[in-house]
């Protein structure tokens, strides 16, 4: 008996983790907060800490509309050239 | 991106072996499956005249995509016959819009479940129930179409529970939540006509149901009666958020309804106009936070619709009503959203029927 797999045909993407940062002392921090209650007041509670512990600034807030769906690409675009790196997370 | 073509199992000649290696697959519900084997397979292709490698929706964060091979590979395993089919399509065709988000619905701990209204007269043509019992068990095509978009967005979308599904408690229309909009006695345009789609064309509409709420009303007999009922349910305070709602009308709510001349449109302001609570008892409860209009519906929409009330939804049009059920009994329901806001819009599309 021959049975017809389920699964998608889609190739699997090649995904890569960024290259980790030198340092942290001194960064510039974005943060992604999106929506949820609470998420701004979580992350700017954790960016809080990198401004205490290692000097960064934060630069920029940015939010997403939808909790639940991908950061649009042109707030990802803006983000990047302002900061060293982001933090973003869930509320609730 | 390249498709690739698609594996075949050899399995021993054994059904129930069969069945078994499906499980062992990962491939099922919890339920057993109809094996998918290669003919039956083809028969479902068949229903549906593009080639099997067409694509008619894509996973919006794993770039997944669900051709119409896997879709029939799913749907012979769900138990459908190929006459269904097309509304299988059709429903993922209209969940592929962004706007219906069903990565977010799908994963979420809120535990939603694509709820497919099947609208028209293709859904006499497959025997779909539109009647007694219209949630319940007893209609293959009911049950299989629902059952067969939950096998593809486990199966081809990878929405695999406890790993990338985080339902905190689900609810039971994750195994099926399909059903046919009832035509007969039904006042009121149907939905694929209100929709605006050409006389006997049929419509499937999808919606991010987060569960299922009775409305009992066995004593009201005026329209005002009934509906406020109804509207209570929606703005009950576990219930009550921003979003989206679906109401199906008992026919004998609606012919209270409907009897007394009221319209869709009538029944959705009132509707509107009921499902509130007051501001100030949802920040009793915690869940009423300012800054949630601003981020969710942009500018513009900050403003509540009546001041220091907050409605279930931002305008009527947010209600779907439309009639379902057996002729007795008092019992119409409301199913709320799984989007508090506007994170997955009800979507439809038209049903292509095969020449």
């Amino acid at each position: 008996m021959q049975l017809y797999s389920p699964l998608s045909t889609t190739p699997k993407r090649k995904l890569f983790r960024a290259p980790a940062l030198g340092k942290i002392d001194g960064m510039r921090i974005g943060v992604l907060e999106n929506g949820k209650l609470n998420a701004e007041e979580m992350l700017n509670e954790v960016a809080a800490l990198f401004v205490q512990r290692h000097g960064c600034t934060v630069r920029s807030l940015a939010s997403k509309s939808n909790a639940s769906a991908p950061a649009p690409a042109n707030t990802l675009v803006k983000v990047a050239q302002e900061v060293d790196f982001l933090i973003t997370g869930l509320g609730d | 991106m390249t498709i690739a073509s698609p594996r075949i199992h050899e399995v021993p000649d054994d059904l129930l072996a069969a069945i078994d290696y499906c499980y062992d697959q990962g491939w099922t519900d919890g339920l057993p499956v109809v094996p998918p084997v290669v003919d039956r397979v083809k028969a479902m292709l068949a229903a549906d005249s593009r080639p099997p490698d067409t694509v008619i929706a894509r996973h919006p964060a794993t770039g997944l995509d669900l051709s119409l091979h896997a879709a029939a590979v799913n749907a012979v395993m769900a138990g459908c016959l190929p006459d269904y089919f097309p509304v299988l399509v059709a429903a993922f065709e209209a969940m592929d819009k962004p706007e219906f988000n069903f990565h977010g619905s799908t994963a979420s701990t809120g535990g939603s479940a694509p709820l497919l209204i099947v609208s028209g007269p293709y859904a006499d043509e497959i025997g779909m129930n539109a009647d007694v019992n219209l949630f319940g068990p007893g209609n293959r095509a009911n049950a299989t179409i629902g059952r067969a978009v939950r096998l593809i967005l486990r199966n081809v979308f990878q929405m695999l529970p406890g790993i990338s599904d985080k339902s905190t408690q689900g609810n039971p229309g994750k195994y099926s939540f399909c059903i046919a909009e009832r035509a007969r006695g039904n006042p009121w345009p149907l939905l694929c006509e209100a929709q605006g789609y050409p006389k006997g064309a049929s419509s499937v509409t999808v919606y991010a149901g987060g569960g299922f709420c009775n409305v009992e009303n066995h004593g009201g007999n005026t329209p005002e009666q009934i509906l406020g009922s109804v509207a209570d349910a929606m703005a009950n305070y576990g219930c009550i958020t921003l979003g989206q709602a679906v109401v199906i009308l008992a026919p004998e709510h609606m012919q209270i309804v409907a009897g007394a001349g009221w319209t869709r449109e009538q029944a959705q302001a009132f509707l509107f106009s009921q499902a509130k609570r007051p501001v100030e008892g949802m920040k009793g409860v915690g869940k009423y936070r300012d800054r949630e209009y601003d981020t969710q519906h942009g500018a513009g929409a900050h403003a509540l619709a009546e001041r220091d009330f907050m409605h279930r939804g931002l305008t009527p049009d947010d209600i779907l009503i439309t009639m379902g059920g057996g002729d007795a009994g008092g019992h119409s329901c409301f199913i709320p959203s799984w989007s508090r806001g506007r994170g997955s819009i009800k979507q439809h599309g038209a049903i292509r029927i095969p020449k």
